[in-house]
């Protein structure tokens, strides 16, 4: 029953899709191009690959409010590591990566170990993490990147954007770890019922600890390839986009409570506010009522679904 | 008794969801002054004709009667007008409030100006409690300190707040130990004498021929038959109920008791657990009889690893071991079947495949990658072994009865291959034939070697399967008890009397 009405959110919102991307092809001619979807898919993949975490992370019930702030500490970190300790930029990236997981694990340890809720640990890594981006960069911007660099972020590869390759790599990686492995099983049964899971000798805290890691390394994966992208690096790189990737992860299907979530879903919710923001940008609405627009999507979408799964329940 | 003309009266009520009919053509009534017992299986409609009667659902047929006129309820409210109170088994109070602001709520006694009186409110939920002889209950002690009998009594306070003539009770002692069954059994019978009708549904027999004047059967949503209780006796009632003769209540299979399997020597855990020794032989039932905070759980929780020993020896087949962990006692070959089904035994909105093989995940995949062939054929084994009634292997396991959920609990541990099973409460919330066949499958455990702790509140069932009784108090063990010597009153004795010498001793 749960799968089913799962199948039947994803099945809505994907048609909502497709009327999204219909309409707003009818509003302006350069949407519905192929060199505009490309770029819109360059545009998202950054919260794409946090959003892909985030999944794992709310289907066990929890939420990471902090990538935002890791993925500013991280482009900030790439950016030092190079320029000011000398560092060649792959190991400066490598390093940046390797912190930002750190600090991920470190979420992870704050909510394990010492039980602290995820939604304040994260709230107050989310200030931290920001925190020491800023007192790093000393409000310094690095530039001047070697020209190979942007490979990652300005570049194709087969004519496809380099970084929506890694995002859709991750993407069907994910899709495949969350659906057959005992891993993605235990995230679910997490989410469910975390007594239970643990009174069946599932590693709860184990699994937890994984998850807030694999977050923080996603949002420093992230950051590196927005470093490339933009050209640059500031200590505010990067704030707001939880919202983003969680907004993207409900739309998504993904039930805050925990327990029920998929990869496709979130995709799907990716692409429809990237398509929205673009779209509507084209048509030439204001920035302010995108996000409103945004807003009232999520909604609807999250209503019509409960409908339908009312429906499909007995009483 | 005096008055046999019925305050409430249902004729061919019938009820469908979706299409399928879950109450065909009943009929039931209840008199004023009278205990009628209402008795089924899960899913016989029991739970359907009490939501009809107490208003939350309206019946597609039927005449509903209440002192002799017709009414059709809308809402509760207008049942609760009609003088028709409901004590639900999950108790629906606010944990944050008061007593008396609970009993009160919705309905609070006003000043002239308005005003909620508070005086008057504190004044009447005094009343109340002493009504019900619970001079111990504080009207200002908020719900949430209070244990669950307690609370099953502000419910029926609240009930009697609002001049209720008919009083519906959905299986009152159901997380009852038994001395507080027994209080409430004669706050019924106050009621009784009262003139209070009182609708009791339960699952345990001896109550219903301690408290019934009447008892009704359903069976599928039909009614069975309803029958003054001197006319019948428990065998005919069971049979009544399951549709089919059960030859025994407690059948207990012969197995031939071995070697020690588990040997616990002083085992202390915080003050629950403490300086607990015994062996557990394989194809032995080892009864655990103690009162609720006797330490019977927080024992099983410490062999479990969930809170592991603070000092003490456990020996597996002899050999010394740590338990720290659910995984690592999992390992060792104990299973543990928790006494909270829904919060510790289950994850409900998963299927039956998935709970099944949930404390096997590893051992039914090739390291990473889930077995699916596998997983459901060792589920639909498990469903054919222990009869689970089902739709299919995929169905969630929160849509299906309490002893069928119970069973796939029982399957999931099953599956881990134990050496020693402990069970917490194993029928509790169970219909009798479930429990039948829960008690089947324990003796053929048994018979393969298999050693089992049973933890029950429920004496009959403790006298009833195990080969020795352990009995646990105060965190201590006061009594072991051999089969052929057990007697109710021994093992109650040992139950409560010693606990207070405990207690002294601690002071």
């Amino acid at each position: 029953m749960a799968l089913r009405s799962l199948i039947r959110h994803e099945t809505f919102l994907a048609l909502l899709l497709v009327i999204v991307l219909f309409v707003l092809s009818q509003q302006s001619d350069r949407f519905f191009t192929v060199g505009n979807l490309l770029n819109q898919g360059r545009l998202m993949t950054e919260v794409g690959l946090i959003a892909i975490a985030m999944t794992f992370v709310i289907a066990t019930g929890g939420i990471d409010l902090s990538v935002g702030s890791i993925l500013g500490l991280s482009a900030i970190l790439t950016g030092v590591f190079w320029q000011n300790a000398g560092l060649p930029l792959p190991f400066a990236a490598a390093g940046a990566i390797a912190v930002g997981t750190l600090a991920g694990f470190a979420n992870g340890v704050i909510i394990t170990r010492f039980r602290v809720p995820p939604l304040i640990a994260t709230l107050a890594t989310l200030a931290l993490y920001r925190g020491l981006a800023e007192g790093i960069s000393q409000a310094r911007s690095v530039r001047g990147y070697p020209e190979w660099f942007y490979l990652l972020g300005q570049r194709d590869v087969l004519g496809v954007p380099t970084q929506l390759w890694i995002l859709i790599l991750a993407a069907v990686v994910a899709s495949i770890i969350l659906a057959y492995t005992t891993w993605g099983r235990t995230v679910y049964a997490v989410g469910s019922n975390e007594v239970a899971s643990r009174f069946s000798g599932l590693a709860v805290e184990k699994t937890k600890l994984a998850l807030y890691t694999a977050s923080g390394f996603a949002a420093s994966v992230a950051a590196v390839i927005f470093v490339s992208r933009v050209s640059t690096t500031r200590s505010d790189m990067g704030s707001g986009i939880e919202l983003d990737a969680i907004t993207a992860v409900v739309l998504g299907g993904t039930s805050i409570f925990g327990g029920r979530g998929t990869i496709v879903g979130t995709m799907i919710g990716l692409c429809l506010i990237q398509a929205l923001k673009n779209g509507l940008s084209l048509a030439g609405v204001k920035g302010d009522g995108t996000i409103m627009l945004i807003g009232a999507v999520l909604i609807l979408a999250i209503l019509a679904s409960n409908l339908f799964e009312r429906s499909g329940t007995r009483t | 008794m005096s008055d046999t003309t019925p305050y409430v009266s249902l004729k061919g009520m019938s009820k469908s969801f979706i299409g399928i009919k879950v109450l065909k053509d009943v009929d039931f009534d209840v008199r004023p002054g009278e205990v009628h017992a209402l008795l089924g299986e899960n899913g016989a409609g029991k739970s359907t004709l009490i939501k009809m009667m107490s208003g939350l659902y309206t019946p597609d047929a039927g005449t509903f009667t209440v002192g002799g006129e017709e009414v059709k309820f809308s809402s509760t409210r207008d049942a609760a007008a009609k003088g028709i109170a409901t004590v639900y088994q999950e108790l629906l109070l606010f944990p944050e409030l008061s007593v008396a602001e609970n009993v009160f709520l919705g309905n609070y006694p006003r000043t002239a100006a308005g005003i909620i009186d508070w005086a008057e409110v504190r004044r009447r939920t005094r009343d109340l409690l002493d009504q019900l002889d619970s001079p111990e209950l504080d009207g200002d002690a908020k719900v949430l300190t209070l244990s669950v009998a307690q609370r099953q009594r502000v419910e029926i306070a609240k009930a009697l707040s609002k001049d209720a003539r008919i009083l519906i009770m959905d299986e009152p002692t159901a997380s009852l130990v038994e001395s507080d069954v027994q209080r409430l059994m004669e706050v019924v019978r106050q009621l009784r004498a009262r003139g209070v009708g009182i609708v009791y549904v339960s699952h345990r027999l001896p109550e219903i021929f301690a408290l019934a004047d009447r008892v009704t059967v359903l069976r599928d949503g039909a009614h069975v038959a309803t029958r003054n209780i001197e006319e019948v006796d428990e065998q005919q009632l069971v049979s009544m109920m399951v549709g089919r003769p059960i030859d025994s209540l407690f059948p207990k299979a012969e197995a031939k008791i071995g070697e020690p399997v588990l040997e616990v020597k002083s085992l202390n855990h915080g003050r629950q657990v403490r300086d607990i020794s015994f062996t557990l032989r394989r194809g032995e039932i080892l009864g655990i009889a103690g009162l609720v905070g006797s330490g019977r759980t927080e024992l099983a929780l410490t062999l479990f690893g969930m809170t592991p020993a603070t000092s003490g020896e456990i020996l597996m087949e002899g050999r010394p071991v740590r338990i720290t962990s659910p995984r690592q006692a999992r390992d060792l070959g104990i299973a543990y079947v928790p006494e909270d089904r829904g919060l510790q035994g289950l994850v409900k909105a998963m299927a039956i495949r998935k709970n099944v093989s949930m404390a096997t995940m590893e051992r039914l995949s090739s390291g990473i990658f889930i077995k699916a062939g596998a997983e459901a054929r060792r589920a639909l084994e498990a469903v054919k072994r222990l009869s689970i009634r089902c739709r299919d292997i995929a169905q969630p396991v929160g849509e299906l009865s309490g002893g069928n959920q119970q069973k796939v609990v029982i399957a999931k541990w099953l599956e881990t291959v134990p050496k020693v099973l402990i069970l917490d409460e194993p029928t509790r919330g169970v219909d009798v034939g479930a429990k039948a066949e829960i008690h089947t499958i324990m003796g053929e455990l048994v018979k393969q070697g298999v050693a089992i702790l049973m933890i029950s509140s429920e004496l009959p069932e403790v006298l009833g399967m195990s080969d020795r009784i352990l009995v646990m108090s105060g965190g201590g063990i006061t009594g072991e008890i051999d089969r052929t010597e057990a007697t109710p009153e021994r093992v109650g004795a040992a139950m409560t009397a010693h606990r207070n010498g405990i207690e002294e001793a601690v002071r």
